[in-house]
């Protein structure tokens, strides 16, 4: 026997949601899945959860299973109990419950439709396929896998900051199409996501990359896209100044100088009172990084690896 | 009460389709699935959609190859329909976005599959389901196509054997809602979960045919039912017939590559009926593994090629199986798939009930008769999902008036409201696997008299203990307990008429194999069976194959 934690919220009686905890045989070889059809069929019916497919494939069973976003499906329930001593089922976090570790996934979908999720072709489409290339069709691969199960958003940390976020699976979308060279919208597409809550909201934390139970890599999505925003000039968006002033100083001095990015992020005029108080914070407790820094050895090193990493992204996006 | 012009059941590859086209034709068009779009089992198939696209190719050699698969039980002209279409839906899908894989040169690539004359399948890796699908809800996100996501239907309303809506359970909230419609789409795919080692999602209940049979409508050749060869050993996962295509290779227990004797030309790329029948009778003989196996092997293919081209092959051997595909053979043994079987369509797709359609697996129009060929199931849902969609909402358009039903919505409630209220009687997820158990056992790859009778009878005891089925579940919100229970309820009339019509067909043609009746039978039975609902009976009745272009043929392989 082993423990079973399942978060409960039935809307109709409860005002909270609370854990139950049920003694369950966990055998080798049955998934998470397997675990709660055996209490819902057996044991209580009330218990709600959604599933389908039972292969992975149809993005229906993400939830939170010992603290990560998973599949049910696909989930060892005994490797779980031998890792954490227990096994605790949650609904998918950034996702209201409605019932049990069924989550609203309206805002999920809202996300998804906001970036424009189909190709805009301009003017006729070819009589026969379109020409594309292995390489060309293989650059969107990283986002094309998407289930939609909601992994990537319940454990997105820019999200839970801010609700607002595009997050994940709505950016790896994003750049199924903007990467897609049957695609006409690069451009407007790329300005659009540039906007606040796209591209540059993402932390970079890799959650979304690792918690994907297909393989997807919606955080490289994100930066592919930075990269092809500047590429097209959207460089007066204030993720871009920053990245590109992250650039500038390291080109020139061969390090971040944290004063200079901040004016450069967001331009003079906007260098605000919260900033700028911030700044003195740090001066008065001793953690503000110097102004004026050495110059490095090496810096031309530096650069002529940026020269050739130049050259390799040339060969890359236009080859 | 909801009103449309044209109500779509169903939400997969074929249902898009149908309301996509629908829509362009100016119809009000509504989809009612209880699952979201995106959940719908098509995104389970893998390996590729059929096409002749190359050089040298034709749509008669497609054809050709599909009526010959069917065992001759196809109706030749909706297979003709389906394969002169084949190459603009795939181009359809492809200027939609669908990522199709691309070769070095930049076209299309494609793979050889079982049954097929030359390489004809495009895909994109083997995820060729899923990437469709994506495709498809994008047009729907497009198109602001509406949906009632997660509402299951219950029951048609029909009047006179005229179609006039649907009536569905709002999942989310507990309330029945009336649909009404001028016209209708049945797109609701399989009904896989009649058997117990099956490859199709626990949401595969046949509930648009059990629908239709209830409603006076006739569902056509039942005994049909596919056998995939290369299921996961235990839990029946899928693993695509593209596996084979890209040079694996089954092994019995001896190591031996006995597809030389089953299939001398088409080795390990025979049609499904025939590899299922050659693995099972490797194990019946004693040379499968012990628990009933036998090896798929695709060490050949080296893990840099099987990553490529079977990520999904890869994730599966991995984490269901435990198995390193390029190091080690997969174990592999046949599970139900695929029903040829479906409600019956003339070759437009309409239904024998005024105003409705019906297209992809729930369908039997019949494009692939006894045996369906790999890479036709994706193709068949998108060709006449358009068919359907374009005639129900041609139709939708000539009908005068608005939509109206008559309170139809009453007596599903009171079929829930009996459901809920019922205590301590039987647990309808024991009688769905005893269910299960039985038809795997009697209606299975072979059968005989005997194991079917055992199977129909079993399934006709559990129809009676059905009748004392209770939820344990009273609440209104997402009451899975309940949708289950409905679920069973139409799995069972199903798999009664699956029996039946099996029981009565005495000769053995594609997946319908009768040890008591080894040979094709085409003076007695070159003909397609209809079921009817009497009362509480079943009767089954017969109509020709309209065979338009091929003369049947011994078929070998």
């Amino acid at each position: 026997m082993s423990k079973v934690k399942i978060f409960r919220f039935d809307p109709a009686k409860d005002k909270k949601p609370h854990l139950q905890v049920w003694d369950q045989e966990v055998p080798k070889g049955k998934t998470v899945l397997d675990i709660l059809q055996d209490i819902h069929y057996f044991r209580d019916p009330t218990l709600a959860y959604r599933r389908s497919c039972n292969s992975a494939i149809c993005g229906s069973c993400g939830m939170r299973i010992n603290g990560q976003a998973r599949l049910a499906c696909n989930t060892q329930a005994s490797a779980m109990v031998t890792e954490f001593g227990e096994l605790r089922i949650e609904p998918l976090g950034n996702l209201k419950p409605i019932k049990d570790l069924v989550v609203d996934m309206g805002p999920f979908w809202k996300s998804i439709t906001d970036v424009r999720p189909f190709l805009q072709h301009q003017g006729k489409a070819p009589a026969g396929i379109y020409p594309v290339t292995k390489a060309q069709m293989d650059f969107t691969k990283i986002a094309r896998d998407c289930i939609f199960c909601g992994s990537c958003l319940s454990d997105c940390t820019s999200r839970e900051a801010n609700p607002d976020y595009l997050g994940p699976a709505a950016l790896a979308k994003a750049f199924k199409f903007a990467g897609d060279v049957r695609d006409d919208a690069t451009k407007s597409r790329l300005a659009m996501y540039s906007q606040p809550n796209g591209i540059w909201d993402c932390d970079t934390c890799l959650y979304c990359n690792e918690v994907c139970p297909m393989g997807v890599k919606p955080m490289d999505a994100i930066l592919h896209m930075r990269e092809m925003a500047i590429e097209e000039g959207l460089v007066h968006t204030q993720g871009a100044r920053h990245a590109l002033a992250f650039y500038d100083t390291v080109m020139k001095g061969g390090k971040v100088n944290e004063a200079f990015t901040a004016v450069n992020s967001l331009g003079r005029k906007m260098v605000n009172g919260n900033v700028a108080r911030i700044f003195m914070m740090g001066g008065l407790t001793g953690k503000r990084p110097t102004v004026f820094k050495h110059k490095l050895t090496g810096m031309a090193e530096v650069r002529k690896l940026r020269r050739l990493v130049e050259e390799e992204q040339k060969v890359k996006v236009h080859g | 009460m909801l009103k449309h012009d044209v109500v779509v059941i169903g939400g997969g590859l074929a249902g898009a389709s149908a309301a996509l086209e629908a829509r362009a034709r100016g119809a009000d068009v509504a989809i009612v699935t209880k699952l979201h779009p995106a959940r719908s089992h098509s995104v389970a198939a893998m390996g590729g959609i059929n096409a002749a696209l190359e050089e040298g190719d034709s749509w008669e050699g497609h054809a050709f190859d599909t009526v010959k698969g069917s065992d001759y039980l196809a109706d030749q002209d909706a297979t003709e329909i389906v394969c002169k279409l084949a190459k603009e839906t795939v181009l359809r899908l492809d200027h939609w976005g669908t990522p199709f894989s691309r070769n070095e040169a930049g076209k299309m690539a494609n793979r050889p599959f079982g049954g097929m004359g030359m390489p004809r399948a495009y895909f994109a890796g083997d995820r060729t389901g899923l990437a469709l699908m994506q495709t498809s809800l994008e047009q729907l996100f497009k198109e602001k196509a509406t949906v009632y996501e997660e509402y299951m239907a219950v029951d048609l309303i029909v009047h006179q054997n005229t179609f006039h809506g649907v009536v569905a359970l709002n999942v989310r909230t507990g309330e029945i809602v009336e649909v009404a419609a001028k016209a209708g789409v049945v797109c609701t795919g399989p009904a896989g979960r009649t058997y117990s080692n099956t490859t199709n999602a626990l949401t595969c209940t046949g509930d648009g045919l059990a629908m239709v049979y209830r409603a006076g409508g006739a569902l056509k050749d039942m005994e049909f039912v596919q056998f995939h060869p290369t299921t996961l050993h235990g839990p029946n996962v899928l693993i695509t017939e593209a596996a084979r295509g890209d040079g694996g290779i089954l092994l019995n227990a001896k190591g031996e590559r006995f597809m030389t004797k089953y299939a001398p030309k088409l080795l390990d790329l025979a049609p499904r009926d025939i590899t299922s029948r050659a693995i099972q009778t490797e194990v019946n003989e004693g040379r499968g593994h012990p628990g009933g196996y036998v090896d798929l092997d695709l060490t050949m293919m080296g893990e840099a090629r099987i990553r490529e081209r079977l990520p999904e092959v890869w994730e599966f051997a991995e984490k269901f199986a435990g198995v390193n595909p390029a190091k080690q053979p997969i174990p592999i043994e046949p599970g139900q798939h695929y029903i040829m079987g479906g409600i019956a369509t003339d070759s437009q797709g309409a239904t024998t009930i005024q105003g409705l359609w019906a297209a992809g697996e729930c369908a039997c129009v019949s494009v692939h008769g006894a045996n369906r060929l790999g890479g036709n199931a994706l193709l068949e849902c998108l060709v006449y999902g358009k068919i359907t969609g374009a005639n129900a909402g041609e139709y939708a358009k000539k009908q005068p008036g608005a939509s109206g039903t008559t309170g139809a919505g009453q007596l599903a409630e009171k079929k829930i409201d009996r459901l809920l209220k019922t205590a301590g009687g039987e647990n309808a997820e024991l009688l769905k696997r005893e269910m299960g158990t039985a038809m795997t056992a009697g209606v299975g790859v072979f059968r005989d008299e005997a194991g079917m009778m055992a199977a129909l009878t079993a399934v006709r005891e559990i129809k009676k203990r059905y009748r004392n089925v209770s939820v344990g579940d009273s609440g209104k919100q997402f009451n899975y307990a309940l949708m289950e229970a409905l679920e069973v309820e139409n799995l069972i009339d199903l798999a009664e008429t699956i029996a039946s019509a099996a029981l009565l067909r005495q000769e053995s043609r594609g997946a319908h194999s009768r040890i008591d009746h080894p040979k094709r039978d085409d003076a007695a039975w070159l003909k397609h069976s209809i079921a009817h609902r009497r009362g509480d009976e079943i009767q089954i009745t017969y109509e020709p194959v309209r065979i338009t272009m091929f003369e049947p043929k011994e078929r070998t392989y």
